[in-house]
C-alpha cells in the first residue's frame, strides 16, 4: 500500500487544475489570439464591403474566415491542442461537432423533404377544377 | 399584483385533484410535524438537505423518484379504469381530466421517475466504482438535484393551482400554442421541464467530467466496471442532447410569451419544426434512460453469475456506438409527418442497425450466465425477467422500424404497448435492480428476500398481463390517449389490461412493505462486510454504508473486476495484521447553496407560470445572489484528521478479518 496519496490517474489534469506555465508564456499566448481574431474580423468586414475581389466569391471567403475564426478561438481561447492532456477535451468537440452536424444536418434535410408525399401544387388545382 | 392567479385557480368543482391533493398536504404536514415535534429537523437540514455528499444526494434522488413514480402511477391505475368503464359512455373522468392526466402521466414518469433514478443510482455508485471520494463538482451535484425537485414540486402543485398540460407529455403545437392552450397548463409543463432541464443538464455534466477525470490509480478506461462506461455514455448523451430540449421549450414559450410565431400556423411558423426538433432530443433521451440500466444488468449478471462480464470490449463497443446512433434514428418518432421514401428509409434502416449492439448485449449477458454458478436473488430476477421483456419490446420496436408498418400502428395502442415494454422492461426493471442490488451498499442492510420476490413476480406478471392486450388492441385499430371508445371488440382487452394493472399495483405494494419488513429487521439484515453479494467492482471494497471519504486510501487497481482481483490476492494479506499509515483527508463542506437556488428558482417557475413579473424579478436575483454567494466563500473543504480515518477504517477492516479467518477455518 504505498504511495497512496496521489491515487489519481497521471498525465491527465483534474477539474479545476492548470496546467503549468509561466504567466508570461500564458499572456503571449492571449495576446497573439486576440491580434489574430480582431484581423480574421477586420477582414471579414473588409471583403463583404469591397469590390477588389470577384464578388460571387465573397460569401466562400467569409466562410472561410469564419471557420479560421473558429479555430483561433478554439487553439488560443479554449486551449485546444494536440498535446497527451488534451485527448479528453479533443474528443468532447469532435463528439459534440458530430452531434451539431447530424442535428443540424438532419434537421435540413428533414424538414425540406416534408412535403415529399404531397402531391403537386398545380396537381391540387387541376383535381379544383 | 398576482398576475393571473385568483381563487378561480383552485378546481372547487372538481373532487379528485382536490381530494388527492389534500391528502398529499397532510400527509406532507404529518411528516414535517413528525420531523419537527422529534427534533430531527436540524439533522434532515445538516446531514441531508445541504449535502453535497454523492451518496445521501444520490438517495435523495431515488427517493424523489420512487415518490414521483406513486404519483405517476396513481395515474396509470386512473387512465386504466378510465378506458375500462368508458365503452360506450363518458366513463368516471372528465374529457378534459382525462387529458392531463396521460400528459402528467408521461411527464412525470420519464423527467421525474426514471430520470431522477438513474441519475440518483449513478451518483450514488459511480464515484465509488471508480474509487474516489466524491464527485468532480459536489455542490453543483447538489443543486442538479434540487432544481430537479423544483421541477418536480412545480408538476405537482399543477394539481390544486390552476391545471396541467392537456397535450400529451411532449406538448406538440399548435395545440400547447396559446389560441388552442391558453390556460396555465402549458406553462406549468414547459417550466418545470425548463427548470428540471438544467438540473439534469448539471448532473450530466458532472458525471460526464467525475468519470473522465477522477478515477483512482490504475483505473484505465477499459478496466472501468460497465455501469461506469454506460454512465459515460448516458452523460454524453445527456450534454448533447438536453440543451436541444431547452431550445425548443425556449422557441415554444416565446410564442407563448412574446408572440412569436416559431411553431404557429400563421406568420411562417412551422409545427414540424417542432416535431423534429423535439425528437432530436427525445430519442437520445431514451438512450439516456436505457444505457444506464443496461450497465446495472452488467453489474448484476456478472456478480450472481460468479464470472467476468463476457465480451468486456465488445460491451464498451457497443455501449459507445449506441451512444452515436441514437443520435441518427429520431425521424422515425413521425415517418408518418410526411417525409419521402429516401428520408424514411434511411432512418428506418439507422433504427433497425441501433438493435444490433443492443442485441450483443442480451448475447454477451446470456454468456455471462453460461456455466456460471448463479444465484437468483432479487437483483438477478429482476436482471432475467429484464432479458425476456426487453427482447419482446425491441423486436415489437424493430417492426416499428419498417415505415410501412409505422404508418399502419402509428400513434396506435401498439405503440403504447411498445414502449412501456421497453421502458417498464428496460428501465424500471433496471432501477429495480440496481435499487435491490446496492440498497445494502447505501444503507448497510439488505432488503428482505421474500417480499422482493413476490415484488417481482407481481410486477413481472402484472406487466404482462397490462401490456399485451394493449398490442393486441393497437392491432385492431385503437388509437392511444382516447377519453371513451365504442367499438366493442377493443373492450375484453381493455378489461383484461384493467386486471393487469390490479396485478401490477400489488407489486408495488409488496415494494414498499419489503421496505418497511426490512427497516424493522434491519439488525437481522445488517450487512458488516460491506460486500453482501460476493461483488467484483470497488463500491463493495469500502464498508456499507460507506464513510464519507468512501477509502481510507485511494485503490490500486491492477484489472478488470477490480476487488474481485483485490479479494483473490488479498485473503491472507487481510489476515496479517498490518496497520496502513492513515492520513487526513479533506472534503468539501455542506452547503445549503443547492436548497436556496431551488427555492428561488421555485419561485421564479410559479412566478413566470402565472405572469406575476415582481416575483419573477425577485426569485430570479434572488438565485443570482445565492450563486454569487456561493462563488465568494472563502473555507469550501474540511480535514478530517488521520486519527478519525484510522478509527473508522479499523471498524471495517476487523468485519472483514473476521469474515476471512471464519471462511479459512471452514
Amino acid at each position: 500500500m504505498s504511495d497512496q496519496t496521489h491515487g489519481l490517474v497521471k498525465h491527465d489534469l483534474a477539474p479545476g487544475e492548470e496546467e503549468q506555465h509561466s504567466v508570461g508564456t500564458r499572456i503571449l499566448g492571449y495576446v497573439v489570439g486576440l491580434v489574430l481574431a480582431l484581423l480574421l474580423t477586420a477582414t471579414s468586414f473588409f471583403i463583404a464591403g469591397t469590390d477588389l475581389v470577384w464578388q460571387p466569391s465573397i460569401p466562400v471567403a467569409l466562410i472561410v474566415l469564419a471557420i479560421a475564426q473558429m479555430g483561433v478561438h478554439l487553439v488560443f481561447f479554449l486551449h485546444i491542442t494536440t498535446g497527451p492532456d488534451n485527448t479528453n477535451n479533443v474528443l468532447a468537440l469532435a463528439f459534440g461537432l458530430l452531434v451539431v452536424f447530424l442535428v443540424v444536418g438532419g434537421t435540413v434535410w428533414i424538414m425540406a423533404h416534408l412535403n415529399a408525399n404531397m402531391p403537386p401544387m398545380d396537381h391540387i388545382m387541376q383535381m379544383r377544377s | 399584483m398576482l398576475g393571473k392567479l385568483d381563487w378561480s385557480a383552485i378546481p372547487f368543482d372538481q373532487p379528485i385533484p382536490l381530494v388527492a391533493g389534500a391528502v398529499v398536504l397532510v400527509a406532507i404536514l404529518g411528516v414535517l410535524a413528525w420531523v419537527v415535534v422529534r427534533g430531527h429537523l436540524p439533522y434532515l437540514w445538516s446531514e441531508w438537505i445541504t449535502s453535497v455528499d454523492h451518496k445521501r444526494i444520490g438517495v435523495m434522488y431515488v427517493l424523489l423518484a420512487s415518490v414521483m413514480l406513486l404519483r405517476g402511477g396513481s395515474d396509470a391505475i386512473m387512465m386504466r379504469i378510465q378506458q375500462a368503464v368508458a365503452y360506450q359512455s363518458q366513463g368516471y373522468l372528465p374529457p378534459e381530466h382525462y387529458n392531463q392526466i396521460f400528459s402528467a402521466h408521461g411527464t412525470i414518469m420519464i423527467f421525474f421517475v426514471a430520470m431522477p433514478f438513474v441519475i440518483g443510482l449513478m451518483n450514488l455508485i459511480v464515484p465509488l466504482q471508480l474509487g474516489v471520494r466524491d464527485v468532480a463538482f459536489p455542490t453543483l451535484n447538489s443543486v442538479g438535484f434540487w432544481l430537479t425537485a423544483t421541477g418536480a414540486l412545480l408538476v405537482n402543485i399543477s394539481l390544486v393551482v390552476g391545471e396541467f398540460a392537456r397535450t400529451g407529455w411532449l406538448a406538440f403545437p399548435p395545440l400547447s400554442e396559446l389560441s388552442y392552450s391558453p390556460g396555465v397548463g402549458v406553462d406549468y409543463y414547459a417550466w418545470s421541464l425548463q427548470i428540471s432541464g438544467v438540473g439534469t443538464l448539471v448532473a450530466g455534466i458532472n458525471l460526464v467530467t467525475t468519470v473522465l477525470k477522477l478515477r483512482t490509480k490504475g483505473m484505465n478506461y477499459l478496466r472501468m466496471p460497465m455501469f461506469c462506461w454506460t454512465t459515460l455514455a448516458s452523460n454524453l448523451l445527456i450534454v448533447a442532447a438536453f440543451p436541444i430540449l431547452t431550445a425548443t421549450l425556449a422557441m415554444l414559450l416565446l410564442d407563448r410569451y412574446l408572440g412569436f410565431h416559431f411553431f404557429t400556423n400563421e406568420a411562417g411558423g412551422n409545427v414540424m419544426m417542432f416535431m423534429n426538433l423535439i425528437w432530436a432530443w427525445g430519442h437520445p433521451e431514451v438512450y439516456i434512460l436505457v444505457l444506464p440500466a443496461f450497465g446495472i444488468f452488467s453489474e448484476v449478471v456478472s456478480t450472481f453469475s460468479g464470472k467476468a462480464l463476457f465480451g468486456y470490449r465488445s460491451m464498451v463497443l457497443a455501449t459507445m456506438a449506441i451512444c452515436v446512433i441514437s443520435f441518427m434514428v429520431w425521424l422515425h418518432h413521425f415517418f408518418t409527418m410526411g417525409a419521402g421514401p429516401d428520408v424514411n428509409a434511411i432512418f428506418g434502416i439507422a433504427s433497425m442497425i441501433i438493435a444490433v449492439p443492443t442485441g450483443v448485449k442480451i448475447y454477451n449477458w446470456l454468456f455471462t450466465m453460461y456455466g456460471g454458478r448463479i444465484r437468483f436473488a432479487t437483483p438477478m430476477l429482476w436482471a432475467v425477467g429484464f432479458m425476456v421483456t426487453f427482447i419482446v419490446g425491441g423486436l415489437t420496436g424493430v417492426l416499428l422500424a419498417v415505415p410501412p408498418a409505422d404508418f399502419m400502428l402509428h400513434n396506435s395502442m401498439f405503440l403504447v404497448a411498445h414502449f412501456h415494454n421497453v421502458i417498464i422492461g428496460g428501465v424500471l426493471f433496471g432501477a429495480f435492480a440496481g435499487f435491490e442490488y446496492w440498497f445494502p451498499k447505501a444503507f448497510g442492510f439488505r432488503l428482505d428476500e421474500r417480499w422482493g420476490k413476490a415484488a417481482f413476480w407481481f410486477t413481472f406478471l402484472g406487466f404482462f398481463i397490462t401490456f399485451m392486450p394493449l398490442y393486441v388492441a393497437g392491432m385492431l385499430g385503437m388509437t392511444r390517449r382516447m377519453q371513451h371508445y365504442d367499438v366493442a371488440a377493443w373492450r375484453p382487452w381493455m378489461l383484461v389490461a384493467a386486471v393487469g394493472m390490479a396485478v401490477l399495483t400489488i407489486g408495488v405494494i409488496c415494494q414498499i412493505v419489503q421496505i418497511v419488513v426490512s427497516i424493522r429487521n434491519r439488525e437481522a439484515l445488517r450487512d458488516r462486510t460491506g460486500d453482501p453479494w460476493d461483488g467484483r467492482s470497488l463500491e463493495w471494497a469500502t464498508s456499507s454504508p460507506p464513510p464519507v471519504f468512501n477509502f481510507a486510501f485511494h485503490p490500486d487497481v491492477r484489472g478488470e473486476d477490480a476487488y474481485w482481483e483485490m479479494k483473490a490476492h488479498a485473503k491472507q494479506q487481510l489476515l496479517e495484521h498490518e496497520e496502513p499509515e492513515y492520513q487526513d483527508i479533506e472534503m468539501p463542506r455542506n452547503s445549503p447553496t443547492g436548497f436556496v437556488c431551488a427555492f428561488f428558482a421555485t419561485i421564479m417557475g410559479f412566478a413566470l407560470i402565472w405572469h406575476i413579473w415582481w416575483m419573477v424579478i425577485l426569485g430570479g436575483l434572488g438565485a443570482f445572489a445565492t450563486f454569487v454567494v456561493f462563488a465568494w466563500r472563502d473555507h469550501d473543504e474540511y480535514v478530517i484528521p488521520a486519527d478519525e480515518v484510522a478509527r473508522i477504517d479499523r471498524t471495517n477492516l476487523e468485519e472483514r478479518r473476521s469474515l476471512v479467518s471464519m471462511a479459512g477455518a471452514v
